[in-house]
C-alpha cells in the first residue's frame, strides 16, 4: 500500500468511527427511529458518504447495536465477582448500564421495531448477564441463602423491574439518571426478596 | 481480550478455556468432558438449553436465537 492509500484508508476508517459514535449518541438521545440525515448533520458529513459505509439504515444501526453488545458483554465479564453475593452481582449489572443507559433503555423500548438481528443482539446481551445472574444465584440456593425458585423467573423478575424503571424513568428520576437515583434500591430490595 | 470461537464469550483467565489451556480458543462451557469441542448440533442444544434455563423462553424460540447466534461465531461459519 503506498503512503497515500494508506493516508485514505485510515480517513476512511477514522470516518466509519465518527459515524459509529454520532450514532450511538443519536440513538441515545432521540431513538432509534432517528432520520439517518441527522446523524450526517451531526457527524458534520454527507448524507451520500454515510452510505459508503453502511449500505443500509439497517446496517448501520447493527453495527452501532453489536458494537454494544460486545462492549457490554466485556463489561460484564469484567465485573463478575467469583463468589459474589447476588447483591454484588446487580450492583455491577445497574454499574455497566449506567454507562449506556438511555441507549440501552431505547433499546429495550424499541426493540420490536427494529430488524430481527437486533432482537437477537439483546438477547445475547441478556444471555451474558444471566450467566453472571445464574452463577450468583444457584451458589445462593446450595449455601441456603437464596429461596428455591427457578432460575429464570428470577432472572425476568429482575428485568422486569429494572427495565419497568428504566422505560418510565421521567417519573422515578425526573432529569437524572434513574440507576443512579434508583439502582441501589433496587438491587437491594430485590436481594432482600429473593433471599430465604 | 479472547473471546470464545464457538459462543462468544470473553476468556480474560486461563480457567476459562478449554481444559485450562489458555492456546485452546473454545471456553470450558464449549468443550466436551474430554475437552474437544463440541460439534455445531451440540453446541446448539447447549445454548438454547441454557437460554430456556436462564430466560425461561419457549423451546422453539431459544433454538431460533442460539441458531442466530451462532451465526455470528467463527466456529459455526461453514454451518450455515
Ligand atoms: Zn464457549
Amino acid at each position: 500500500m503506498s503512503a497515500e492509500q494508506g493516508k485514505r484508508q485510515l480517513q476512511k476508517e477514522a470516518t466509519r468511527e465518527r459515524i459509529l459514535r454520532t450514532a450511538a449518541a443519536v440513538y441515545s438521545e432521540r431513538g432509534f427511529a432517528t432520520p439517518t440525515n441527522v446523524i450526517t448533520q451531526e457527524a458534520g458529513i454527507s448524507h451520500g458518504s454515510l452510505f459508503v459505509h453502511f449500505s443500509t439504515r439497517e446496517d448501520l444501526q447493527i453495527s452501532v447495536l453489536e458494537r454494544f453488545a460486545q462492549e457490554v458483554c466485556d463489561e460484564l465479564h469484567d465485573l463478575s465477582v467469583n463468589n459474589g453475593s447476588v447483591e454484588e452481582m446487580l450492583r455491577a449489572h445497574i454499574g455497566v448500564l449506567k454507562n449506556y443507559e438511555l441507549f440501552y433503555r431505547n433499546l429495550v423500548s424499541e426493540t420490536a421495531l427494529l430488524p430481527r438481528e437486533t432482537r437477537t443482539l439483546l438477547v445475547s446481551v441478556q444471555s451474558a448477564m444471566s450467566h453472571h445472574f445464574g452463577t450468583a444465584v444457584e451458589q445462593g440456593q446450595r449455601n441456603g441463602t437464596v429461596k428455591d425458585l427457578p432460575l429464570h423467573m428470577l432472572f425476568n423478575i429482575w428485568i422486569g423491574l429494572l427495565h419497568y424503571y428504566l422505560q418510565n424513568g421521567d417519573l422515578f428520576a425526573p432529569g437524572s439518571s434513574v440507576l443512579e437515583q434508583c439502582g441501589d434500591e433496587l438491587a437491594n430490595s430485590f436481594s432482600k426478596l429473593i433471599s430465604k | 481480550m479472547k473471546t470464545c470461537i464457538a459462543c462468544g464469550m470473553p476468556m480474560k483467565d486461563a480457567s476459562e478455556h478449554a481444559m485450562n489451556d489458555p492456546k485452546k480458543d473454545y471456553c470450558i462451557y464449549c468443550a466436551r468432558p474430554d475437552g474437544s469441542m463440541q460439534s455445531f448440533d451440540e453446541k446448539l442444544e447447549s445454548m438454547a438449553d441454557f437460554i430456556v434455563r436462564t430466560q425461561g423462553f419457549d423451546r422453539k424460540a431459544a433454538l431460533r436465537a442460539a441458531e442466530d447466534m451462532m451465526k455470528k461465531l467463527p466456529a459455526w461459519e461453514g454451518c450455515f
